[in-house]
């Protein structure tokens, strides 16, 4: 573990009016707390900026249903004070896509990791987003599965160690955010965990968003990535994530992160931000007098 | 509460639709499906029939999201149905459970065809027996039940719904191929009787969804209605919350089965036919029942003490009812489109007090009256 | 450093296109004829980090770097920078600033605008040394225009007067250096910030905040995991973990309020209260029990 200062600072360009911030842990399942997660996991840091995004959208606590599936990532809904669905392995996004055409009125969260929602259940994130069914998928990608203890995963980049991959990993990696726009997905963003505040405001876009939102969230795993490629742990990770944060490319944005700390496996930069925004007919079902798809 | 039938009345309709009508007539108000052979007619029929009940239909990208979409839709207060065949009957097994575990209604209809994999996907067959029970991991409840006719369809499919509804667990809808594709007159009721789940007292300050009534089932709120909880399929406390704590699993899990076991006279159907002076009794469900009854009533025309006893319920299995006729009859021959699925059940009711013998087709081959038949002629020419 | 060349400085904080638009008056400046030379600092800047550029020019320019008192505009694409900067503008020279606010994270009372440690507009703050302060809108004219984006081209509208060269080479310098079907709307915003009134500064608070001391770090002992982050991305190092694991506060004094800590603990375990709600301390959560 090197002892480097960790520098990441939240983008400020754009104002967050936070004076009458709420204590974002009255959405928690208190009788619920500490959560599951190991120490220094970023999930967490997910999991509060996406109840900022909440609280500063003043979402309606009843209306939300979080959708879960297996994994760390889905783990996440079983804390949060809304409506929650822990489902099965990959899947949630098919029992969120039932939940949203029987009660258009509830603003449906699927909240999954990228073993769930790429591997497993590729299948079911792909078809909502061409459906373009109303909700918000927050994908969690901490580059492995983490609660099966650190195998390989669709997002492994080539050459990182895992549980299932002592030698390093023969695979190509996954990038989500482009099999997405490949589905069809009407918003498509990439945020990063070391990033809180942009979170919260992609997050706030995302919620608003009418029709499917897929917004990829950079985490880390400490306990499996983190020591398997001895990267450090909860700080380092942080650390790593936040120098894989390219910005969206362009000559209007300057390079963020500048300071690169040497990591094993070379960090991959991605470009992070809203990729994809779209408005087009959000699925309501069959559902109308006439029968026609609205 | 009771549901009007909009047009009731004697009307010639095929299974598959009679199984639409009947969800309906239930107030079906969810159908979430993926197309497979013997049964896509139902979803045919979803998708023109649901919007002209207000309700919603999608055909979803397989059958795990089918039944997925559904387990949603029930959450959110839907009455929710899907149906296959045994391919994607294999594929739904996943939810099956978790449906069984998190105490979601819904009903799954399978149309049974010739397996095992793809098999035969136009012919009958009743090899699913099994895989509806046991086709799931781990311990669970299950319902299912396997009509004979159109109309029985109709009739099942109303039941289906209302004790999933009343239990709050999935129910299976068994039939085979020819039944689902069999076109046959039907006295449609005027209305049916309908059962909805239970939902929590107003007045209830704290509200905890897996908390049972003596009657062993939790009251149940849609979300979105102001009670907000948590929903797994892990092993929880009657807060919805996961746990470890093998106490509260294995009270959870006997609680599952409990609530249905306390209430198999609610649950269990079985039709009972010219058995009180029997000597030998056929025991079949489902299309093959119909063959049974035809080859006992021949049987009977030349003298052989036949009868006839049919479950309509096929799980819980009706232990106690087969027990019966085994102190009645000398022999009890089961008839299954299948190697042998339910004789094991027999054996075990009956527990030696009759001879259990059976007869079995596999291939798609149905069984016939005149095959039955010639069961009975050689158990009565052994007998004598 | 030859006697007839002139100076400029442009900064923002990254993020706000400062590179770009130092690159664009560079390139118009060539086109005028002038030998440029620019330089930029941003070695350290992450988002919301500082970024200032240097540009000179002249008939033969052999350093980047203005020096201190001599450049002829400072333009500034916020009010903190134009603040911090304005040190490098020649007596007689001029301020352009956006009225925009960023507060620096890690650097504040709290993370609005107006909190103590932010600097108030005042039209006059540069009087002594008889420099003009021209504050310009950007963001509202670039968003009338529809893309947020474009207020860096309204800043370069409105520096445009004090550098004086032809409106064509500044019309071609954008042209060819803003990403690739956005040169009608910088041209728009451009000549919008040409023709820019001056921008009414925001008013301040009717009372504007006191410092009421330091923010109160309370931590939730029983849902700490010991991860170690909040210590290390501590601004002040207000934090540190004990040997056996216990997170302790050792500079309480120092807590700025920038909540870095709070925001990044994946454990909810810190909140930040500000001074004023630190002193009646109310339990920590009001959450529903289910």
């Amino acid at each position: 573990m090197t002892d480097v200062k960790i520098d990441i600072q939240p983008d400020m360009t754009t104002e967050v009016t936070a004076t009458e911030r709420a204590d974002v842990r009255s959405y928690l399942r208190q009788w619920a707390m500490p959560h599951v997660l190991c120490p220094g996991c970023a999930h967490g840091i997910v999991l509060r900026s996406f109840l900022e995004a909440v609280d500063q959208l003043q979402l309606d606590q009843d209306k939300i249903a979080m959708v879960a599936g297996i994994g760390c990532s889905s783990r996440l809904a079983g804390y949060v004070d809304f409506c929650t669905l822990h489902g099965t392995h990959g899947r949630a996004p098919a029992f969120a896509t039932g939940l949203k055409l029987a009660r258009p009125d509830l603003n449906v969260v699927v909240v999954t990791g990228d073993g769930d929602g790429l591997a497993i259940g590729g299948n079911h994130l792909i078809h909502a987003a061409r459906r373009n069914i109303d909700m918000t998928v927050l994908l969690l990608n901490n580059s492995i599965y983490g609660m099966t203890g650190g195998q390989a995963a669709p997002t492994t980049p080539e050459g990182a160690i895992a549980s299932t991959a002592p030698q390093g990993h023969i695979e190509p990696g996954f990038d989500a955010c482009k099999l997405l726009m490949g589905a069809g997905a009407s918003y498509v963003a990439r945020v990063f965990a070391a990033n809180p505040i942009e979170m919260t405001k992609v997050m706030m876009d995302g919620l608003s968003h009418p029709g499917f939102a897929f917004i990829e969230l950079v985490s880390d795993c400490p306990e499996y990535f983190g020591r398997y490629n001895k990267i450090g742990g909860g700080p380092e990770m942080l650390n790593w994530i936040a120098v894989r944060d390219e910005g969206i490319a362009g000559p209007l944005s300057e390079k963020r992160f500048v300071e690169h700390i040497p990591v094993k496996p070379p960090a991959i930069g991605v470009k992070s931000g809203v990729l994809q925004r779209e408005i087009r007919p959000v699925y309501a079902g069959v559902r109308a007098a006439e029968g026609q798809h609205t | 509460m009771t549901i009007q039938i909009t047009m009731p009345g004697e009307k010639l309709i095929q299974g598959n639709e009679a199984c639409v009508m009947g969800a309906i007539a239930s107030g079906c108000n969810f159908y979430g499906g993926y197309p497979i052979t013997p049964s896509s007619e139902i979803a045919e029929h979803m998708v023109r029939r649901m919007p002209k009940v207000g309700g919603v239909s999608i055909q979803m990208e397989d059958e795990i999201s089918a039944l997925a979409s559904i387990i949603g839709a029930s959450l959110a207060g839907s009455k929710a149905m899907t149906a296959t065949s045994g391919p994607g009957f294999s594929l739904m097994q996943e939810h099956i459970g978790f449906a069984a575990m998190a105490e979601v209604p819904c009903v799954i209809v399978n149309v049974m065809r010739g397996g095992p994999s793809t098999g035969m996907p136009t012919s009958p067959s009743q090899g699913d027996v099994m895989q509806a029970r046991w086709g799931t991991h781990g311990d669970h409840p299950a319902i299912v039940l396997a009509p004979a006719s159109v109309g029985e369809v109709f009739d099942l499919t109303v039941k289906a719904f209302n004790l999933a509804e009343r239990f709050r667990t999935p129910v299976i809808l068994l039939y085979d191929e020819i039944i689902g594709h069999t076109r046959e007159s039907v006295s449609l009721p005027e209305s049916v009787t309908v059962i909805d789940r239970v939902t929590p007292d107003d007045a209830l300050e704290e509200f905890w969804p897996k908390e049972a009534d003596p009657d062993g089932v939790p009251a149940m709120s849609p979300f979105g209605d102001g009670r907000r909880f948590h929903v797994t399929g892990l092993a929880h406390d009657h807060r919805g919350f996961p746990t470890n704590d093998t106490a509260v699993a294995e009270a959870l899990i006997n609680r599952l089965h409990r609530k249905i076991d306390a209430h198999l006279d609610e649950v269990i159907e079985v039709e009972e036919y010219l058995l009180d002076d029997a000597d030998v009794a056929i025991f079949a469900y489902g299309i093959v029942g119909r063959s049974a009854k035809l080859a006992v009533e021949r049987a009977r025309l030349n003298g052989i003490k036949a009868g006839l006893i049919r479950p309509l319920t096929l799980w819980p299995f009706p232990t106690a009812q087969v027990a019966e006729v085994a102190r009645k009859v000398d022999t009890i021959v089961v008839a299954e489109m299948n190697l042998g699925q339910l004789v094991g059940e027999v054996e075990r009711a009956a527990k030696g007090q009759a001879e259990v013998v059976s007869h079995l087709r596999t291939g798609g081959e149905p069984v016939t009256p005149t095959a039955l038949e010639e069961v009975l002629a050689k158990i009565d020419g052994g007998n004598a | 450093m030859s006697d007839n060349s002139k100076g400029l400085l442009l900064a923002g904080v990254g993020g706000q296109g400062v590179i770009l638009a130092s690159m664009i008056i560079a390139d118009a400046l060539m086109r005028a004829g002038f030998d440029v030379k620019q330089s930029e600092v941003h070695g350290m800047a992450q988002r919301g980090g500082s970024v200032v550029s240097h540009i000179r020019w002249g008939k033969e320019v052999a350093s980047p770097l203005v020096e201190k008192g001599s450049a002829e505009v400072l333009a500034a694409f916020e009010w903190a920078e134009a603040i911090r900067w304005v040190d490098y503008v020649r007596n007689e020279g001029a301020v352009v600033t956006d009225i925009k606010t960023i507060v620096p994270p890690g650097a504040c009372n709290d993370t609005h605008a107006w909190s103590t440690a932010y600097p108030r507009f005042e039209i006059d703050l540069f009087r002594s040394r008889l420099i003009e302060t021209r504050f310009v809108d950007a963001t509202a004219n670039a968003v009338q225009l529809g893309n947020v984006r474009a207020a860096n081209s309204v800043i370069l509208g409105s520096v445009a007067a004090f550098v004086g060269i032809d409106l064509i080479h500044w019309e071609e310098a954008i042209a060819s250096l803003v990403p690739k079907g956005t040169e009608e709307i910088n041209l728009a915003a451009f000549h919008a910030g040409m023709n820019a009134p001056m921008a009414q500064i925001p008013a301040p608070p009717a009372e504007p905040a006191e410092y009421l001391g330091p923010h109160l770090i309370d931590i939730q002992q029983d849902w700490c995991k010991s991860c170690d982050i909040c210590p290390r991305v501590c601004p002040e190092h207000c934090l540190k973990l004990d040997t056996d694991g216990t997170l302790l506060v050792i500079n309480a004094d120092a807590c700025t309020g920038c909540r870095l800590c709070e925001m990044l603990c994946p454990d909810f375990a810190i909140t930040i209260r500000p001074p004023a709600a630190a002193e009646h301390h109310e339990p920590a959560i009001s959450g529903r029990k289910m």
